[in-house]
């Protein structure tokens, strides 16, 4: 009797795996993150925006380091800043200045602007990640991050036109960047003016990743979370 | 003034030195003129030096003459200027005329003359210094300068009050030592220019008629030369702070701008524009401070900012100080901060704390991300503990004190820039308590019940006692040693038996139980001699060594893993131990050293009853055979004595009686009645023999099992018949009859049947019936070694009482008792 239903048991437990095993091999078919009703599976605009943010903050941790390293380097007592009042290559961009010109300015244009910025900063982290290997005595520390951004920017601004193709509008801005003209500068001969442009050229980084991440939670709260963050 | 002082000092001490001494009494000594002088060349006063006074009172009296006259005056005034002097008025006064001026002391005894002053007074003007100078700053066109005012020194004669003086101020910085002397005139106040703006001042003023000597300075006055004539100093911009992200304001802290009122602008530029703007709001923030609105704040932009400081004299400009705002955000600390204290499940108490973002802060819209910090510590604690929270808005903490009131603060801080909040206020939470109550609780719960455990463990130990006695210090074999000095017996040194045997090596090594059972082999070979045991000195008895050594260094061989071994040994190869001579096996247990004792105090026993006992003169070599059990297949040569051992068993009783009382042993014996008897039937015994007492003593103290032996006293195995049954003749002693039943392990043979009562004190006991398989020897007891075997029999009932279960042999088994099985007791 006892033999039985121990061998009842065993079959019963057997039934239950096998039959659990199964069911887990489906849950591991299917793909969690995939919104339900979505016809292709796709990664929400939350995601998308949660990854954005952290990547321009990433961005912007980075080049702010950067920056910091390289002044205080380079740019102790030359009073570079007072020269850096001249503006950035991407000042031709519009960009909000305040709240109150980020909240009035509609999402499709702050998308677009933030877009542009990327775009406009393709161009000089290549040239950045370069031409910074030959400052005299760049450390490590600078030079990993020059690459290491202009990487992260690239990917800032894939994930950038994917929210963008996500949000469905009806055109997107491409042409919206501006030009960098700045490459002579950071090959001057000239020590000084030399590592002016560089200080230039990472204020203006550490400046514009800046409002990249700013613009982008900003977005993320109006957008996703209405207003409540 | 001083010399006033002086000339009062000195009459004070001549006074003294005349009331000291009277017998230096003599005319007074010479006095002085100090000087004369007058302020204003109008009047004049002059002021001596009285000489000694001789000891006496002495008059001093001025006397003059003028050059035009012969006549001599007498001092018109003596009082207006003080003690010693002589002030001329006036009408005394006439500035053509020299004076001649002496000074006469006069005393009791006579007098003395000061050497004639010649006096012009036009010569000895020197006026006061002026007074009430006063000073100030002015300040006319736009240019600071010093404003001196005094008074002329005043005069006693008011009348005299329309003198001219000349009037001299000196002033230099503080600090300095140089004066710069300046010559006013005679006006009484002065202008003086051209000093060092900020510097403090120092000035005096002296004066003088048109003749004569300068006054001495007057008393210092200090002035504060005020800055304020040159154009202000650089104002420093402090800071520049946006509590919000959204406006902010810069402060700055005005240079010294001298005493004029200064004015502060500020005036700024932002990257990329030209136009300068001045400050759109000086007042929002306070004193000199610039408000920026949301208007006019942008972010990711330079502002260059100045301060200008400008006074009628001119303007300062400050460093720029460049902004971007940025970078400057500090926003207020966290608001609404909660501490709450939850349980969890596991009922432990945790902190848990919300706190809101700052009111100024607007997280909601994403434009400030804030991150948060947090520090705590308990209220006596020196250390904040910091934890950084990220963006989170509440934070749970675990394992704090219990007991505890612990301080808790937050600050914040944007994301990337900017800088930390102010802490908030201290908050307090006090951790409870009563959680730990209620571990405690458990915990005195805990100790109560393991205490009682303890308490009543030692207690059945106590009551067990004896069993852990007997574990520790098991009973002793009896002697198997023929030969051994009484004495040495006696004094029950295991030490020297041992090396009276032979073992002079510590700790005891095979080397020396093989020396043993050597030295038993050969006893055995002299087994049926008899020896008396003192006067027949033997090869053995040679052996006894003088040393008195305490059996401490015994202790290795007893060790009870050794003994436990041993146990083990024997039980397990008990076919090996059988082979070998019995009496070479007891040996061999008895190296140890509780074995030995026991044998020394059985053979201590056996001695005495040869000495007492007039039957048993001699001592036979039977003691020796192992009477444990019968073991007639091993031993030829014992057999012969196996029927004494069988007898020997019986006369346990007393040892089993003693031993009883403290061991549930399998034996039952009914001797308890009878041992209260006993006693008291020794103590009134008229017999005083050794044995006698020390079974008293034994009795009383009934502790000792090794003393058991001595019980045997006062009963003998009589006579053992062996016709039909196998009876036992018991002989008391005392003359007293018992009844007992003697179970003798091994043997199975109870003796419990009192078969008769012969003489008064012989005991017949008859053998059980149900046992009647025990081999008895058909020889007829010896009786001459019943007395010596009784001590071995004794020797091994007391171990058989002391056997622990699992090393007991079976005793009911016809085999020969390994001495060593008992010994795990030790176990």
């Amino acid at each position: 009797m006892s033999a039985r239903g121990a061998s009842l048991k065993g079959l019963l437990l057997v039934v239950l795996l096998v039959s659990n095993m199964l069911l887990t091999k489906e849950g591991v078919t299917s793909l969690p993150i995939c919104p339900n009703g979505s016809i292709n599976c796709q990664v929400s605009l939350e995601e998308l925006f949660d990854r954005a943010v952290k990547l321009s903050h990433y961005i912007h941790s980075l080049s702010s380091e950067m920056f910091n390293e390289f002044d205080e380097r380079y740019a102790q007592g030359r009073g570079f800043i007072a020269k850096a009042v001249n503006g950035c290559h991407t000042s031709s961009l519009t960009t909000p200045e305040d709240k109150e010109q980020a909240q009035q300015i509609h999402h499709e244009d702050l998308l677009n602007l933030v877009l542009g910025v990327l775009r406009s900063w393709n161009d000089p982290l290549i040239h950045l990640a370069s031409e910074v290997q030959r400052i005299k005595e760049a450390p490590e520390t600078i030079l990993w991050k020059a690459v290491e951004i202009e990487e992260q920017n690239k990917r800032l601004l894939e994930g950038m036109e994917k929210i963008v193709g996500r949000l469905h509008f009806g055109e997107i801005g491409n042409e919206i960047y501006s030009q960098w003209e700045g490459l002579p500068s950071l090959q001057l001969a000239d020590e000084d003016s030399r590592l002016f442009a560089f200080y230039n050229l990472l204020h203006c980084l550490r400046r514009d990743s800046h409002k990249i991440d700013n613009y982008l939670k900003l977005l993320k709260c109006r957008l996703i979370h209405d207003n409540n963050c | 003034m001083k010399q006033g002082f002086i000339s009062s000092f000195q009459i004070i001490l001549q006074l003294a030195l005349t009331t000291a001494g009277l017998t230096g009494q003599s005319y007074p000594g010479k006095p002085t003129i100090m000087r004369c002088r007058s302020l204003e060349k109008e009047t004049f006063s002059c002021w001596w030096k009285p000489g000694s006074d001789g000891g006496l009172p002495t008059n001093y009296t001025l006397l003059y003459s003028k050059d035009s006259e012969e006549k001599i005056y007498e001092c018109p005034d003596y009082q207006a200027s003080g003690p010693n002097s002589c002030y001329f008025d006036k009408n005394h006064t006439n500035p053509w005329t020299t004076y001649i001026i002496t000074v006469m002391a006069t005393n009791e005894i006579g007098s003395n003359s000061s050497d004639p002053q010649y006096v012009d007074v036009t010569s000895i003007v020197q006026p006061d210094a002026p007074v009430n100078l006063s000073l100030e700053t002015k300040t006319s066109a736009s240019i600071t300068y010093l404003w001196a005012k005094w008074s002329p020194p005043p005069l006693a004669d008011v009348s005299s009050n329309s003198h001219v003086y000349h009037y001299e101020l000196r002033l230099k910085p503080e600090e300095k030592e140089e004066w710069e002397t300046i010559s006013v005139g005679v006006q009484t106040h002065y202008k003086v220019m051209g000093l060092q703006a900020g510097v403090k001042y120092v000035v005096q003023v002296r004066c003088m008629l048109d003749i004569g000597e300068w006054s001495e300075w007057s008393s210092e006055r200090h002035i504060q030369i005020p800055s304020g004539e040159s154009p202000p100093e650089k104002p420093t911009i402090i800071k520049c702070r946006s509590p919000e992200k959204e406006t902010f304001t810069c402060w700055w802290k005005p240079g010294s701008g001298g005493g004029h009122p200064t004015n502060h602008t500020l005036l700024y530029s932002k990257e990329g524009e030209e136009k300068v703007y001045e400050c759109p709001d000086y007042k929002t923030a306070g004193p000199n401070s610039c408000y920026f609105d949301k208007k006019h704040t942008s972010f990711w932009t330079i502002y260059n900012i100045t301060v200008r400081a400008t006074n009628e004299m001119g303007s300062n400009v400050s460093d720029p100080h460049y902004v971007d705002v940025t970078y400057i955000v500090q926003p207020d600390p966290p608001v609404n901060i909660t501490l709450e204290l939850k349980k969890s499940v596991n009922r432990k108490p945790y902190l848990v704390l919300t706190w809101s973002p700052p009111p100024l802060a607007d997280v909601r819209s994403g434009w400030l991300t804030l991150e948060y910090e947090l520090r705590l510590k308990p209220e006596e604690g020196e250390e904040w503990e910091t934890i950084f929270v990220g963006q989170q808005t509440q934070c749970k903490m675990f394992s704090l004190n219990p007991g505890k009131t612990y301080i808790v603060q937050i600050h914040c801080k944007p994301d990337h820039h900017g800088s930390w909040s102010e802490w908030s206020p201290e908050m307090y939470i006090q951790i409870p308590t009563d959680f730990r109550v209620k571990d405690m609780v458990v915990w005195i719960i805990v100790g109560v019940l393991s205490s009682l455990i303890c308490l009543i463990m030692s207690w059945t130990m106590i009551l067990k006692g004896y069993r852990m006695m007997a574990f520790i210090l098991p009973p002793v074999p009896g002697p198997k040693i023929k030969g051994i000095d009484t004495h040495l017996l006696e004094t029950g040194k295991s030490e020297e038996l041992l090396s009276a045997l032979g073992c002079h090596g510590f700790p005891p090594t095979s080397d020396c139980e093989e020396l043993l059972i050597e030295y038993l082999e050969v006893e055995d070979s002299e087994d049926q001699q008899l020896m008396p045991s003192h006067d027949t000195p033997s090869k053995n008895t040679k052996m006894i060594p003088k040393e008195t050594d305490s059996d401490s260094g015994r202790g290795s061989c007893d060790s009870p893993s050794l003994l436990s071994e041993k146990c083990r040994e024997s039980r397990a190869l008990p076919s090996a131990l059988q082979t070998q001579d019995v009496r070479a096996v007891q040996e061999n247990t008895g190296a140890k050293r509780s074995w030995e004792t026991q044998c020394i105090a059985s053979e201590q026993k056996t001695l005495l009853f040869n000495s007492e006992s007039a039957k048993s003169s001699t001592w036979p070599a039977a003691q020796l055979p192992n009477n444990h059990l019968p073991m007639f297949a091993y031993h030829s040569t014992v057999e012969a004595h196996k029927i004494v051992l069988s007898t020997a068993n019986v006369n346990i009783s007393p040892v089993l009686v003693g031993n009883e009382e403290k061991h549930q042993s399998q034996y039952s014996i009914t001797e308890t009645v009878h041992d209260n008897m006993e006693k008291q039937r020794e103590m009134e015994n008229s017999k005083t023999d050794q044995s006698t007492v020390q079974v008293k003593q034994n009795r009383h103290s009934d502790k000792s099992p090794f003393l058991n032996p001595k019980l045997m006293d006062y009963v003998e195995v009589h006579k053992v018949r062996q016709d039909e049954e196998p009876t036992v003749l018991l002989k008391h002693k005392e003359n007293n009859g018992k009844t007992e039943k003697y179970t003798v392990p091994g043997t199975s043979k109870e003796y419990t049947k009192v078969s008769t009562v012969v003489d008064h004190n012989i005991l017949v006991l008859m053998p059980d019936s149900r046992i009647q398989h025990t081999p008895v020897s058909q020889e007829p007891a010896m009786e001459t070694s019943q007395n010596l075997q009784q001590g071995q029999a004794e020797k091994n009932m007391s171990y058989c009482l002391t056997v622990p279960s699992d090393c007991k042999r079976e005793t009911s088994g016809s085999e020969y008792m390994d001495p060593s099985s008992f010994m795990p007791s030790f176990k």
